[in-house]
């Protein structure tokens, strides 16, 4: 297979990318000067090699603890619970909230084979048994999808036995719709509107 | 609505062929194996896009076609319901369309409602308002409860808002506890899928059991009409604890959940919900002074017949009122199983109940025993169709 071929397959495997889209970025990378594509290659090398679970929150970070984990600015007694890390980048967009995330690396979904042990689960039950008392609100910010929804239910009777107050966002957001794709306008409105479970 | 023009190509046995359909209907001659069902089924193609008879779509393709096209064109009901002056003109009633084009290379269906397509399918679904009588309806009525869920479901999803989105949310909610219990989850991860499947079946119950209630009284009337004066009733056994005489929704999702709770140690065992819509039942009794018969269980076979047509007949009640427009009935010879007096009172009833256009096929003239002689002829031969 030609280098030119292997770049395309290689983009359209990406999301979103369709073999005509990764035709046209191909493309486009060769017209360029060639430093362009360097800095590309070493931005991604970069991402690959630099990017890992914050050992914390399981956030995206480039040291063993997250950027927001490290700040000291942070609100330490509300946890905000989501689904995945890109859920932490959308919610904390919003600029609405101050606190800590923990991400749980899915929802349940019997279907799919996935119970509480295959999420960060003990994690978050660890997390708020070690800050002894100090952690005493969870926001459960799962998808609004009947999966995001029983996860939630999980999860409350679990944190709640533990001790915090359990929040859930609010109403607003439409359901069934991920919170990846939900504007940041919404998100803060549903934050702040959070209700007891 | 009423069928103004009727496009075939690569139907079935059927000709290509653009036929101009008389509004007030057409009684379709022709021998066995002519091609009248196929004619009706490519008709009622166009109600619900796929085969009345379960068939894939790919052997509906004529043989050696590349795929098939299904379109007409539709006339609303004139306000006065009388003589409908003008409107032959076919080219101008025609107010609206709708056209299916299947493709057996890739299986793919494009469907267009007034020459736009349309981007779900589900929203072209239901937009002939046609009401199919076949003889293989005793089935309805002979064949376990599921085929009867299935009907409910599919004219439930047709003509209430709001109820096939229930019943997906309800399906998907159900397999999730389903398979949270057949690989023996902790009860509380079972649990946590209780509220998925109690709001939405909830409304598939409460729904169903309104859609029942409110006709109760209707089927009642057309079993002794058709019957000559027989008694019989229809009923709906919820699949939870209980009858169905909820106040409202809410009371319905109270019973559902309290059954849901007193049946854990059953659906642990057995590895599934074992409560709920997906155990509905619909029955039919016959009743005389003294006692009432499950129609399904005991009925004769005039009684099921019976039963399922009265069935149909709340099917146009429910596409007049649900759609605001008078059904078209499709009659696939259907008066060859029913005895003499029966088969001249369901036309009767027909004539008298549903005033729309009504498309009727029957072997031979014999056979129709129709009323309205008024009916222009078609015979089919060999797929063909001469007026
Ligand atoms: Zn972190």
């Amino acid at each position: 297979m030609s280098v030119i071929d292997e770049v395309v397959r290689h983009f359209g495997r990406l999301p979103g990318v369709g073999p005509k889209t990764a035709t046209r970025l191909v493309h486009h990378l060769m017209k360029s000067p060639p430093e362009e594509g360097r800095r590309l290659a070493r931005s991604i090398l970069a991402l690959v090699e630099r990017i890992r679970p914050c050992s914390t929150c399981g956030n995206f970070s480039e040291s063993e603890r997250c950027a927001i984990c490290s700040d000291p600015e942070r609100d330490r007694s509300v946890i905000c619970v989501v689904e995945t890390a890109v859920d932490v980048r959308s919610i904390d967009g919003s600029g609405q909230f101050r606190g800590l995330y923990h991400v749980l690396g899915g929802r349940l979904s019997p279907l799919d084979g996935v119970g509480p042990e295959d999420l960060r689960v003990d994690e978050l039950v660890q997390r708020i048994r070690g800050s002894e008392g100090e952690v005493r609100e969870v926001i459960l910010a799962t998808n609004p999808s009947v999966e995001g929804e029983a996860t939630a239910v999980y999860l409350e009777e679990l944190v709640r036995s533990i001790g915090p107050r359990v929040t859930r966002l609010a109403r607003g957001i439409p359901v069934g719709s991920d919170l990846e794709y939900v504007d940041h306008s919404t998100l803060a409105e549903a934050l702040s509107g959070r209700r007891e479970m | 609505m009423r069928l103004s023009r009727l496009g075939v190509v690569g139907f079935r046995n059927l000709r290509d062929a653009t036929m101009a359909v008389p509004l007030e209907g057409v009684a379709i001659l022709g021998a066995n194996a002519q091609g009248k069902t196929n004619l009706l089924e490519a008709i009622h193609y166009l109600e619900i896009f796929r085969s009345f008879r379960g068939v894939p779509d790919r052997q509906l393709v004529r043989f050696g076609e590349e795929g098939f096209r299904v379109s007409a064109d539709l006339a609303p009901e004139t306000p006065t319901g009388g003589e409908e002056e003008g409107t032959h003109d076919h080219g101008e009633a025609a107010k609206d369309s709708v056209a299916v084009v299947f493709r057996r290379d890739g299986g793919s269906k494009r469907v267009t409602l007034g020459g736009q397509p349309v981007e779900r399918l589900a929203d072209a679904i239901g937009s002939v308002g046609s009401v199919l009588f076949t003889p293989d309806d005793v089935r309805l009525v002979s064949d376990g409860p599921a085929e009867r869920r299935r009907y409910l479901d599919i004219l439930l999803s047709l003509n209430v808002s709001g109820y096939l989105d229930a019943l997906q949310r309800f399906r998907h909610g159900l397999s999730q506890r389903n398979s949270a219990l057949r690989e023996g989850r902790p009860e509380r991860e079972v649990r946590i899928w209780d509220e998925a499947i109690i709001g939405p079946g909830a409304q598939v119950m409460w729904t169903r059991a309104v859609w029942i209630r409110d006709r109760a009284q209707a089927f009642r009337s057309y079993y002794r009409e058709i019957s000559g004066g027989e008694s019989a009733r229809i009923h709906y056994a919820p699949g939870i604890s209980g009858t169905a005489e909820w106040a409202d929704r809410s009371a319905a999702a109270e019973d559902f959940r309290r059954s849901l709770r007193r049946t854990a140690d059953r659906e642990r065992s057995t590895g599934a919900t074992v409560v709920g819509p997906q155990r509905d039942e619909l029955r039919f009794f016959a009743e005389s002074p003294h006692r009432s018969r499950d129609v399904r269980a005991y009925g004769s076979g005039g009684e099921r017949r019976t039963a399922a047509l009265a069935l149909r007949l709340l099917e146009a009640d429910t596409v007049r009122v649900g759609r605001g427009t008078e059904p078209i009935l499709l009659l696939d010879d259907v008066f060859g199983e029913l005895d003499e007096g029966r088969a001249g009172r369901v036309l009767e009833l027909l004539e008298r109940s549903v005033p729309g256009q009504v498309l009727i096929t029957a072997p031979r003239e014999s056979d129709l025993r129709l009323r309205r002689e008024v009916l222009p002829r078609w015979f089919l031969r060999d797929g063909e169709v001469t007026v």
